[in-house]
């Protein structure tokens, strides 16, 4: 598949779900020279778990998340996908054949925080003699 | 028999069967988790859709007022945003609105965590008011602190997040002593008379025993039921090594949940338990249970993120349902087994029919223990899966806690066999 999880949930023999693993994209920032193009990197860009960098013809750029895509229509010019534009709470709809470049702007809040980063720093600081061993979300 | 004569008998039936409960309640044997006008509401409410002809009705709304949390599980897949979007939250009037559009009788506040919500108790009371039965469903931290927001009401349940006993829960959400907060704002919650359910949810690598002990503990704490839960496989998640498959899934709540102790109370489908188990096989219904939060009504499921729609209409008419649920061959569904998908199928089939009704009856009154040797057998074995139950902890902690630990499992395998 195109997206940014090489995917397969199709059960395993063992009965377990296959991992989904995530590209790193933070900083990506790919040549787009076809429409087609366009759309794989709007769905990495859906799936991403952080703020992405959009820049239109007229030279405009917005930074925000993307929440929504349509591109299902057989007329290319209705492909569309919907942005929370960043420290704000306005939307915009922005039309695939206006887009010249995605870049991977914003950080991947979710990268390097598996339940086997937290048991190695669980550890660390277990052996360091602490108490009350967490991890807190980070400060807005 | 035409469907509507037929909804009408079955609607008949559900009358009797519902109104023979609280008989059995006054004889003092609690019998479920769920009180009777809630049940009633929800039935005549199922009913009500099946005789007007929908198709596709939601049975809870999941309102996600907020995403920002005080925890940071590494298995979550509900909370990974930027700052900004996990500063945004919906407005009590935003929450009416959906609200009104659903329709829905029950709706359940995840989130994040509902209680750093600053607003959370305009929105409760304007559900109240509005006479749906609510789950706030919390982590428990910020319980003691914030009950005086609240009055008790049979409308109001606090839905308490526990992953099991303390070190299993600790582990799961990442943070020593959430068990004990979380125990301590159940305590506090049941002494003033709010109804508490607790919902847990299982991953790879779950110590049956040590649920079954977990369960022990939770009615001791006088909680109204328990829900339970597979974790799902969120594509968005940190941690992507540790969700259930549906033959995993299956086995592991067979065990738990065969030679059942008669104590134990289900806030939950006893269909939807029997599902779990591998007794029963449904479809999943994911517009039973739509989701509304801060990018507006949420495409297919609580669970997937397809994109989103601007009102609950243009979900039910724009999202390409046929595409979604183990049986639609859809890879992101393959392993779902979760109740967001297939606890509205298991309730759809209480309240569709004759033999569903008398499925959850016999469940609910007569079904008892579940006895099954195998089950059994399985929790004498050790786990095979360590990498996601306690024992990481107790080696990194040392060998007393360790020791402790095992001695805990034993006694507590030790005691299924003796309840059996």
């Amino acid at each position: 598949m195109t997206t940014q999880e090489q995917m397969s949930n199709a059960p395993d023999s063992a009965g377990s779900p296959a991992v989904t693993e995530h590209e790193n994209l933070e900083g990506y920032n790919p040549r787009l020279d076809s429409l087609p193009m366009v759309r794989d990197v709007v769905e990495k860009a859906f799936s991403y778990r952080g703020d992405v960098t959009i820049v239109n013809r007229k030279g405009d750029a917005v930074e925000g998340y993307i929440f929504d895509r349509q591109a299902e229509s057989s007329d290319t010019a209705q492909w569309i996908l919907r942005m929370i534009i960043k420290d704000s709470t306005d939307r915009v709809t922005i039309r695939y054949e206006d887009i010249v470049t995605i870049h991977f702007t914003g950080k991947d809040p979710a990268a390097g925080k598996s339940f086997q980063t937290w048991l190695k720093k669980y550890q660390e600081k277990k052996a360091a003699g602490e108490k009350n061993i967490r991890i807190d979300p980070e400060p807005l | 028999m035409t469907a509507g004569r037929a909804a009408r008998v079955v609607f008949q039936c559900a009358a009797i069967f519902l109104h023979s409960w609280p008989i059995k309640m006054r004889a003092g044997k609690e019998l479920m988790g769920v009180p009777i006008s809630q049940m009633w509401t929800v039935a005549t409410y199922v009913l009500s859709q099946r005789l007007k002809g929908r198709k596709r009705y939601p049975l809870v709304l999941m309102l996600e007022p907020l995403f920002r949390c005080n925890l940071a599980c590494a298995g979550c897949g509900k909370i990974q945003y930027p700052a900004h979007i996990l500063k945004s939250q919906l407005t009590p009037e935003q929450c009416f609105d959906a609200v009104e559009q659903c329709g829905a009788p029950m709706v359940s506040i995840p989130g994040g965590e509902p209680l750093l919500h600053p607003q959370i108790k305009e929105i409760v009371e304007g559900l109240i008011a509005r006479k749906k039965y609510i789950y706030l469903c919390t982590n428990a931290l910020l319980l003691k602190q914030k009950i005086d927001l609240f009055k008790p009401s049979k409308y109001l349940t606090f839905s308490v997040h526990l992953d099991g006993q303390k070190e299993h829960h600790d582990f799961s959400v990442c943070r020593e002593g959430g068990y004990e907060i979380a125990v301590e704002g159940i305590k506090e919650a049941v002494k003033r008379g709010f109804r508490v359910t607790t919902n847990t949810t299982l991953f790879d690598g779950a110590d049956p025993a040590s649920v079954r002990g977990f369960f022990d503990e939770m009615m001791q704490l006088g909680v109204e039921g328990m829900m339970l839960s597979p974790g799902y496989s969120y594509d968005k998640a940190p941690d992507q090594q540790h969700f259930l498959g549906r033959a995993k899934t299956r086995r592991l709540f067979s065990t738990i949940l065969s030679n059942r102790d008669k104590k134990w109370r289900f806030n939950q489908s006893p269909l939807f338990l029997e599902f779990l188990m591998g007794k029963r096989s449904y479809a999943c219904t994911p517009w039973g249970m739509p989701t509304y939060n801060v990018f507006g009504w949420q495409k297919p499921c609580y669970l997937l993120q397809d994109g989103y729609a601007d009102t609950f209409s243009e979900l039910l008419e724009t999202t390409s349902w046929d595409h979604y649920g183990a049986e639609s061959g859809n890879p992101r569904c393959a392993n779902c087994m979760v109740h967001s998908g297939y606890e509205a199928s298991a309730v759809n089939d209480t309240f569709g029919s004759l033999r569903g009704l008398l499925a959850t009856a016999r469940a609910t009154l007569f079904g008892g223990s579940y006895v099954n040797r195998e089950a059994l057998e399985a929790l004498q074995q050790p786990v095979e899966n360590t990498r996601h139950h306690f024992i990481p902890l107790s080696v990194s902690a040392g060998k007393t806690t360790s020791a402790e630990n095992q001695e805990t499992r034993s006694a507590s395998r030790a005691n299924d066999a003796i309840k059996v």
